[in-house]
């Protein structure tokens, strides 16, 4: 079953970059929650290893199949990750004021994680058994906005508005990738700017606060804009060198807000300075263009947009979570996919890491 | 794939690689504008979030008197603090802390329930608190020692002093007008804390630290507790509103003591009234009334216009001035002009005026200090009301002769009596004699100030032998006489306006006697005056014997030698040497200090109503060892005071906190 080609073809590169990515993200874990006092969660770095362990062995396991498969498995694995999303709106656990967890007795799991991943492979396969090369018509493309929009309103209804605009910041990439009418691309977004002041109603007290804060931050610097503030300040103190490992006084002192999830980048801002911000920043572009170069190098065009996907997902985590922390954009709870703690984050990234792994292995080999 | 598609596809990616690195061209130059350009502001930002200052207040000053004993003290005592965010189960803490301290359970659940980081829940705690307190076992509230301002003499001297507040400001009376010195500088701590205020690093303390100063005061304790005691008694006999009783030295314008009556107790000042704390001596103006011909005769004498001997028609009683009759308590005809002293008759006075001239009185009455303020070293001073004369009618004119239409304040009438005990110089009056460091070192004295001279030294003499018939058997105020001491002085009753009819009432007066003692060297002015007494209104029944008790208890404790009683056989030059020597005895610089508490050698001191910092002190200097138990002021000690010294010098001292 196994090809020698496949392990001569093994993309080393890659699981150096995620093993390096891992690394850092333990070591800033474990000093994120390393405590002068007794504050809680300073088991946290442990459970990351955990989970980076269980991640690796689901890239590797990702690996074993021929990624054609999933041309045949695309739609059911799409609809079990919407039976999840469906499970988890009628059991899940509450948490901040909102329903996104599925608790598994020790653990608990996110399905939103899994939507993600399976919505690029719905539409991975779409498009590439679609005859047309580019210049959809908006029309083409209604089975894939409601294959998009199912979840989209699923994950909202939690609500977990972080999560529901990076599926549909990913997803629209795709259909951005595969599509160059432009006066599609026009319609879509003066569509999307008519329907803003609607979205704006619709949207929870909190978040309202949370732009307006982002357009004034002095208004409330103890309230709402108390995260982004604090993270500022944070990162700013940190200056060209930092002030070293465990030395982070806004993370020692309890002044940054969830500095080991949605903040961590701050953790390492600060007690790196602008030098390991850029080392780290620099790492996750190049892993973002080497999943391009494997995209480019892909032999069809199924793989090509499945690495598209999970390229264009790990860079619009990097892009929202390093600006808000940095306060580019306003507070939007998501993390920094591989560096954050997250069970279900690192897992699900994994995997899709495993994914392009995959059809990194598999590019010189030919099909049909 | 076509090979169309695969072109397709790689240039696709490429645009999306150049998007990509765009992105994350803007990340890094906003991480560069946040750590690079304005880093040093936002790292200063951190670090005034997270460094602090911790203040403690360190101890006020000590209020002496002119003995050297103390009116006002801080002492060390325990206040009861939480810091909420570590209370757990509020309401069960609230509830055993509300019995335990008698305090209301909703206020201290409020406190417990405080969004800041620390609250007080009751300052100023017993040791008996305390250790209920402790034996609660709660976590998150803690002890804090503060110190407390104790007034050991109550309420004696207590409108003079004052009061300090429970975080150490003056608040009133000297406490308030000394504040700055008494205050000492804070001592402050900079520290290290997290995010929810909990300290981390103490950096040891970093201040510009000063010692508060300590106050001597020209008070005598126990003659301001003589003072309160008579003014009290005559308060509540004549069921006055309100009373004043003045003592000074004439010739230096020292305030000896200043009884107040309503009377608090600063030590609990918060459960009296404002009006209550008021230094009515020196806030409040009323009407001289008679009193005023004082000055009147002392203007006539100066200026010539009349001697003690003319005689003038009082009218029988009844002497009209324009279509308004004045009238005599008694009629009388024609008198002399000591004799209308004497007698206080008012058409007396008025033909006295009538001799002196609206102008030239009104000109003596502001020499004499009226209408301007004294001076004194105290907040709040009043400086009653002087109307120009030409404004005035004719009415108006005669009746100012007997003090109406005018209205002072205790001292302005204190310090004019001064004018005249001591040859007619008008002196500042002062309450704070010295101001001292710690180490007893004076950085500043006060002294005797003129502030004019308003009559020469004969005139005073003779104003003074003619108020000495005030108090003769046949004077208006026989009752100020002292056994043994010449006195001179001068009685008024002055009816009080009604503020609705504005008309003058016949129901309200003001008594008031002032004079000073002995007459011929006088070395005490007193003034005394009574708010509103039922019954008989009259200056010389009501305030007289107030002087009488005061004075002669005072000139006791102040060892003056008695008066000599003048006889005829005794030539006047003779006389006057013998006063002159007498003057020199009773000069306030000669005056015995008396010792605080004499303490034998080579046995124990005693060390009763001292706080912790004195019983240290004088333990070092005796070698003792001492146990310390309590706080506040020692209330009781082993081997008691006297006892022989044993050999191992052990010694338990109890300490209380004042109440």
């Amino acid at each position: 079953m196994f090809d020698r080609r496949l392990v001569n073809n093994f993309d080393w590169i890659l699981l150096a970059i995620l093993i390096f990515i891992g690394l850092l993200s333990v070591f800033n874990l474990y000093s994120a929650t390393h405590s002068i006092g007794s504050m809680g969660g300073s088991h946290v770095y442990i459970k990351q290893i955990c989970w980076y362990a269980i991640g690796f062995f689901i890239l590797l396991l990702m690996t074993t199949f021929d990624y054609h498969v999933l041309d045949r498995l695309a739609y059911p694995l799409f609809f079990i990750s919407l039976i999840f999303l469906l499970v988890v709106l009628r059991f899940g656990k509450v948490t901040y004021g909102s329903q996104r967890w599925l608790s598994l007795g020790y653990f608990s799991i996110q399905p939103s994680e899994m939507v993600k991943i399976s919505i690029i492979i719905v539409l991975a396969k779409y498009f590439s058994n679609s005859e047309r090369t580019g210049n959809y018509r908006l029309r083409d493309l209604t089975k894939p906005l409601i294959l998009i929009a199912i979840p989209f309103v699923m994950i909202v209804y939690q609500p977990d508005l972080g999560t529901a605009l990076v599926l549909l910041i990913v997803s629209i990439s795709i259909v951005i990738f595969v599509n160059v009418n432009w006066k599609s691309i026009a319609i879509f977004l003066s569509l999307s700017f008519l329907s803003a002041p609607f979205f704006w109603i619709t949207l929870q007290e909190y978040q309202k606060k949370r732009i307006i804060t982002f357009l004034r931050p002095d208004l409330d610097p103890l309230g709402a804009a108390y995260h982004v503030t604090q993270s500022k300040i944070a990162i700013g103190s940190g200056l060209l060198w930092g002030k070293g490992f465990l030395k982070g006084t806004q993370t020692r002192l309890h002044f940054l807000p969830q500095q080991h999830t949605d903040f961590s980048f701050s953790v390492l801002a600060e007690e790196w300075g602008f030098v390991g911000s850029a080392v780290i920043l620099l790492v996750y572009l190049f892993l973002i263009l080497w999943c391009l170069n494997i995209a480019k190098s892909s032999k069809d065009k199924f793989g090509t947009l499945i690495v598209v996907g999970v390229a264009a997902l790990v860079f619009w985590h990097l892009i929202i979570n390093v600006s808000m922390v940095i306060g580019l954009l306003p507070v939007v709870g998501i993390p920094l996919v591989l560096f954050s703690y997250g069970g279900s984050s690192v897992i699900s990234t994994m995997a899709a890491m495993g994914l392009v792994m995959n059809i990194s292995m598999r590019r010189f080999m030919f099909q049909e | 794939m076509k090979i169309k598609d695969k072109k397709w596809i790689r240039i696709r990616i490429y645009i999306t690689g150049i998007c990509f690195f765009l992105a994350f061209c803007v990340i890094f130059l906003r991480a560069y504008q946040l750590q690079i350009l304005e880093g040093s502001q936002l790292s200063s930002l951190a670090k005034r979030g997270y460094t602090g200052k911790l203040t403690l207040i360190s101890q006020r000053g000590t209020i002496f008197d002119r003995n050297g004993k103390e009116l006002a003290l801080s002492i060390q005592v325990d206040s009861l603090c939480c810091y909420p965010k570590e209370v757990k189960n509020k309401t069960t803490a609230a509830t055993r802390l509300a019995s335990a301290l008698n305090l209301d359970k909703r206020d201290v659940l409020k406190k417990l329930h405080s969004s800041r980081s620390f609250a007080w829940i009751k300052r100023k705690v017993t040791p008996e608190e305390i250790n209920k307190v402790r034996g609660l076992n709660i976590t998150g509230i803690d002890f804090i020692k503060e110190s407390r301002r104790y007034y050991p003499c109550m309420e004696t001297g207590a409108h003079v002093i004052g009061f300090a507040s429970q975080d150490n400001k003056g608040l009133e009376g000297i406490e308030l007008e000394y504040n700055r010195y008494l205050e000492g500088q804070e001592k402050r701590f900079s520290r290290i804390h997290d995010a929810l205020g909990r300290s981390l690093i103490f950096n040891g303390p970093r201040i510009e630290r000063q010692d508060p100063f300590n106050l001597i005061l020209t008070l005598d304790k126990d003659i301001s507790y003589k003072a309160r005691k008579a003014l009290m008694k005559a308060v509540r006999r004549s069921r006055a509103r309100s009373g004043v009783c003045i003592v000074m030295r004439p010739q230096t314008g020292e305030i000896l003591a200043m009884a107040v009556a309503p009377e608090f107790n600063p030590n609990i000042f918060w459960k009296y009234q404002p009006y209550e704390w008021r230094n009515r001596a020196i806030t409040d103006c009323f009407e001289p009334g008679s009193t005023q011909k004082t000055f009147l005769l002392a203007g006539a004498l100066e200026e010539g216009v009349v001697s003690p001997e003319t005689v003038l028609n009082c009218e029988k009683g009844k002497y009209a001035i324009g279509s308004f009759i004045i009238h005599d308590s008694r009629p009388y005809g024609m008198l002399k002009v000591s004799e209308i002293i004497k007698f206080s008759s008012n058409i007396g006075a008025i033909k006295i005026g009538q001799r002196l001239g609206a102008e030239r009185f009104n000109y003596y009455l502001k020499r004499f200090g009226f209408g301007e303020q004294t001076g004194i070293d105290f907040p709040g001073e009043r400086k009653g009301i002087l109307r120009p004369i030409r404004n005035m009618s004719l009415v108006g004119k005669s009746t100012l002769y007997f003090g109406q239409g005018i209205s002072v304040s205790p001292l302005q009438l204190a310090m004019a009596f001064g004018a005249i005990a001591n040859g007619g110089h008008l002196m500042r009056p002062y309450i704070v004699k010295s101001i001292v460091d710690q180490k007893g070192k004076a950085i500043r004295n006060f002294y005797p100030s003129i502030r004019r001279d308003v009559i020469s030294p004969e005139t005073a003499e003779r104003v003074r032998r003619v108020l000495e018939g005030v108090v003769r058997k046949d004077g208006t105020a026989p009752e100020a006489a002292i056994k043994k001491y010449s006195v001179a002085g001068k009685t008024g009753t002055a009816q009080k306006v009604d503020p609705i009819k504005k008309t003058y009432s016949n129901k309200k007066f003001v008594a008031i006697f002032g004079g000073f003692t002995p007459s011929d060297s006088p070395a005490l002015v007193i003034l005394v005056a009574l708010d509103e007494p039922k019954g008989i209104p009259y200056g010389g029944v009501v305030a007289a014997p107030v002087f009488s008790d005061v004075g002669y208890w005072t000139l006791n404790h102040l060892n003056i030698a008695p008066s000599f009683q003048p006889e005829t056989s005794l030539s006047a030059s003779k006389a006057r040497t013998l006063r002159k020597n007498r003057h020199d005895a009773s000069h306030p610089g000669k005056e015995k200090i008396i010792a605080l508490r004499p303490d034998f050698p080579g046995s124990m001191p005693n060390l009763i109503g001292l706080g912790v910092r004195d019983v240290l002190k004088k333990a070092k200097q005796l070698g003792l060892r001492v146990v310390i138990k309590g706080s506040g002021m020692v209330v009781k000690q082993v081997p008691e005071a006297g006892a022989p010294l044993t050999k191992d010098r052990s010694l338990t001292v109890i300490f209380r906190p004042p109440v």
